[in-house]
């Protein structure tokens, strides 16, 4: 296999070590390749582990303790100045990232798959090169996935100087709480951190160029959304335009107004979260001639192959929807194909948001499902009918299902609410499975929990609500 | 008013097939019925007419592209009228067109929500198991509740699924030329560690063929009964239509329809020949009509024709029809009434050589008759050598359906008519 100059050979080389990467080494090995995984961290997770899910989750929660305890009054709790320990709490969050990405690394050799940490570039449709430590490494492979991931996107002529102008990365690992943030960015990413840092006690400014907040969402989240937002004492401007960020101390946001009225915000920190570009500048995808399309995202088909024969490509970098458990999945349909087996990618892809309350859809919303000719039946169930959703003090929100009025087919669901990230399993098998309405509405499910909500939805779609009035 | 049009929904099953070619340009005046596009589907390639007058004003998808039902092909408007902003494409536009370039908006990514297309209703276990057989779920009607496709379902339709025939077989209308050779495919030259290769991407037309043998054989149990024909006064008899049809300016009248008639005699006497078997109702299909499959060679591959009701029609009708089927064939013009229904097929490999075959039985048929070689051979007549003009003929049939005793009897009544064609006259 190994032939000329170059200096070694494999059946298959993963570039990238992201959720998209060592979940096809993992499955490539366990298929019986000779699989290579080549990562420029030193750490294997890519920016879920290490930057992105689980380090935001982390903090999410603490700040969720935090804030709950101040305000627990109604239930008879008081506490008295619950101190925030930023460095304590980093080291926390640092702690269970080492936990989790040393796991994957254990796992990746524990199923065979060989690591090479550094930087790669093709050469050919049939080769490339790893910058290591040790020097240039050329491998030659008989197929390759690449799983290089996604960065976030910056803004034209603002730099991020990594101290008072920062990404979601320096944002999790900050040294004390900012008493002032601004967010340029009402994604997800802006969102979650906003809320932790305006829970920790920051004053909070999340500015959005979008006149709405999720567009294509039911907009019933963006009315929720907004109404906690302001609750939590976040400013959010939506529909400014961010027209200068100057960092230092202060660093100070100038912006314009939907009416281009100008003003400025000044800042401890500013988080810049307008979205993510895929990660292929350096990756040489011209010398092996891969396609990339719209926004510059690798172009695949359904089997995860680009449009060069035997080059696979996989999660962020091809664009949709940029989560983790999508390029799990997609890795999975890779590696499979290179197997020989007949996969192929045609999976619902639920989203999560951690946001207070959460936010949590998968299938199609109402608007969508009209769009492509259904005759939809809906049922919307409010958090504050739910004995559970009462006794945890979060009545924010709710569940909402969209039906084929036809059929009686489900077709998406979409929560808000305390916890509700936990329902989308049960929501993705049902449109997995093709469930009907009816199907959840016989469904029993256990009391007292949030995931009743779901079923009491359904049931109001089904004009059938026992713990709600039905519209008739 | 410009005007959307979608790729129709052409019945048969079919949900997906590939732009071939278009017929008009942007900017071309169309009229009503004049062809737009040629689509490559499952069965057939199809020329789609324009359902109205008016102008092209653009086109959705490009030669090669692979399209679905529903998808938008065309948008016809009045001479001159500019299409409409909103593109109806199937991918989403671009969010937010009206955003200033300098600041991109924040994207939760929502934008387009999870399922892609309207899928048929199937768990993702049942759709692994339709990709591992080959089978298109578009294609298959569930029987579970609420028209689910069941795992069943997808089992039944790699045995059962629409399945052109097996073997090549020359063009039927000309036993004495060779079927021309096929042009080498386009292919694109690249390299490997063995060696240079060239990679030729397969057509529409040969995954169906890979798929419908594979069902086949996966499926029925094979076996293939021969038997030897002389066919001397066959060939004479053939001589004498032939000149007379020549002699009243009338189609060249070739071998074919007598195999053909003389089959058709014979599964009115075996008509589990012409057959099928409905797995669910356990219960065998007898036709009592007889729609025999004519195997076609073409560049691109094997193509199956079919000759509707060849009971009721004269040989030189016959002879007339199967040369047009063949030509249609060739030139991929078959409609897909053409190409369905058969209840028998014949496989008339003999012109291209070789001793005898094992062809393959297209689903959900339960027999195929091969023609062989015909040849000059010396046998033994009431007890002298003699040269005579042989012929191998076969029938590959599924055995879980049709016993061998039976196909015995089936093939040595077939010789027997083929070898006495005043039988055969008298069974017309």
């Amino acid at each position: 296999m190994v032939v000329g100059s170059v200096s070694r050979g494999c059946q298959v080389v993963v570039i990238g070590g992201g959720p998209g990467g060592y979940v096809a080494a993992i499955r490539l090995a366990q298929l019986g390749k000779d699989v290579l995984l080549v990562e420029r961290r030193k750490t294997l997770g890519g920016v879920c582990l290490n930057e992105g899910c689980i380090p935001s989750k982390a903090l999410i929660h603490a700040a969720e303790i935090k804030h709950e305890a101040e305000h627990a009054t109604g239930m008879g709790l008081s506490t008295e100045g619950v101190h925030v320990d930023m460095p304590r709490l980093v080291k926390w969050k640092d702690g269970i990232v080492r936990r989790l990405t040393s796991g994957v690394k254990f796992l990746c050799e524990k199923n065979g798959a060989e690591l090479l940490e550094g930087e790669a570039t093709f050469t050919s449709d049939r080769s490339l090169a790893v910058e290591t430590a040790e020097g240039r490494v050329e491998v030659e492979f008989e197929q390759a996935v690449i799983a290089t991931g996604s960065s976030p996107m910056d803004l034209p002529g603002v730099e991020r100087d990594g101290v008072s102008v920062i990404g979601a990365r320096e944002a999790l690992s900050l040294e004390a709480v900012p008493e002032h943030l601004v967010v340029i960015g009402a994604g997800y990413i802006g969102l979650e951190l906003g809320t932790v840092y305006a829970k920790l006690g920051s004053s909070v400014t999340v500015v959005e160029l979008l006149p709405e907040l999720f567009p294509g969402l039911e907009p019933e989240v963006a009315d929720t959304m907004k109404r906690r937002l302001k609750q939590l004492g976040i400013a959010l401007k939506l529909g400014y335009r961010v027209t200068g960020v100057t960092p230092g101390e202060p660093a100070v946001v100038a912006v314009e107004g939907p009416e281009g009225e100008t003003a400025s915000f000044e800042a401890e920190k500013v988080l810049v979260s307008i979205g993510r570009v895929p990660n292929t500048a350096g990756l040489g995808l011209e010398r092996a001639g891969v396609a990339t399309g719209g926004g510059g995202f690798v172009t695949v088909n359904e089997r995860q192959e680009s449009s060069v024969s035997g080059i696979f490509a996989i999660g962020d970098v091809v664009g949709g929807a940029l989560l983790a458990h999508k390029a799990y999945q997609e890795a999975k349909v890779a590696a499979e194909v290179i197997a020989g087996e007949a996969a192929a990618f045609d999976a619902v892809v639920p989203a999560v948001v951690y946001t207070d309350p959460e936010i949590a859809w998968a299938g199609l919303t109402e608007a969508a499902a009209r769009e492509r000719g259904h005759e939809v039946v809906t049922g919307s169930f409010p958090f504050r009918a739910s004995g559970r959703a009462m006794t945890l003090g979060s009545t924010d929100g709710f569940v909402k299902v969209v039906g084929d009025a036809a059929d009686g087919r489900l077709l998406g669901i979409t929560a808000v609410g305390r916890g509700v990230s936990e329902l989308m399993g049960e929501a993705t098998l049902a449109l997995e499975t093709d469930a009907f309405l009816e199907d959840l509405a016989a469904t029993i499910h256990p009391h007292p929990t949030m995931s009743e909500a779901l079923q009491e939805a359904v049931e109001l779609a089904l004009g059938k609500a026992v713990h709600a009035l039905n519209e008739r | 008013m410009a005007f959307v049009f979608r790729f129709p929904d052409v019945g048969e099953g079919i949900h997906e097939g590939r732009v071939v070619e278009w017929l008009v340009a942007e900017g071309d005046t169309v009229a009503v019925d004049q062809p737009l596009v040629k689509v490559e589907t499952d069965k057939a390639v199809v020329e789609l007419p324009s359902p109205r007058a008016g102008t092209v004003l653009k086109l959705h998808a490009e030669a090669g592209a692979e399209i679905h039902v529903g998808d938008p092909l065309v948008t016809l408007g009045e001479a001159g009228e500019a299409p409409p902003a909103g593109e109806p494409e199937a991918a989403a536009p671009e969010a937010s067109a009206a955003a200033p370039p300098r600041e991109e908006p924040a994207a939760p990514a929502p934008a387009a929500p999870a399922v892609p297309r309207r899928r048929p209703p199937a768990t993702p276990k049942t759709r692994q198991l339709a990709r591992s057989l080959g089978v298109d779920l578009g294609t298959v009607r569930g029987t579970g509740p609420g028209g689910r496709i069941t795992d069943e379902d997808v089992r039944r339709a790699a045995a059962g699924g629409p399945a052109p025939a097996p073997t090549a077989a020359p063009a039927p209308a000309a036993p004495s030329s060779p079927a021309p050779a096929s042009p080498p495919p386009a292919g694109t030259p690249a390299s490997t560690a063995d060696g240079p290769v060239e990679r030729v991407p397969l057509s529409h037309l040969r995954k169906v063929i890979a798929r419908s043998m594979r069902e086949s054989k996966h499926t029925a149990a094979h076996v293939t009964h021969v038997d030897e024909a002389d066919v001397t006064a066959l060939l004479a008899l053939h001589a004498s239509m032939k000149a007379d049809a020549a002699a009243r300016g009338g189609v060249r009248v070739t071998l074919l329809p007598l195999f053909v008639r003389a089959l058709v005699a014979v599964l009115r006497e075996h008509p589990v020949f012409n057959a099928e078997v409905d797995e669910a109702a356990e219960e065998l299909v007898l036709k009592r009509f007889y729609n025999i499959g004519i195997a076609v060679d073409t560049p691109e591959g094997l193509i199956v024709p079919v000759v509707k009701g060849a009971d009721r029609k004269s040989m030189v009708e016959l002879a007339a029809e199967i040369a047009e089927l063949a030509e249609k064939a060739r030139e991929r013009r078959l409609a897909l009434e053409e190409l369905r229904g058969a209840t028998c097929t014949i496989t008339n490999i003999g012109p291209l050589g070789g001793v005898f075959a094992t062809p393959i039985i297209p689903l959900p048929q339960l027999a195929i008759v091969g023609l062989h070689t015909i040849k000059e051979r010396p046998v033994v007549v009431d007890g002298e050598i003699a040269i005579r003009k042989m012929m191998y003929l076969s029938v590959s049939f599924d055995h879980r359906w049709i016993d061998g005793a039976q196909a015995a009897r089936f093939m040595s009544d077939l010789v027997r008519l083929v070898e006495n064609p005043g039988l055969l006259m008298a069974r017309l």
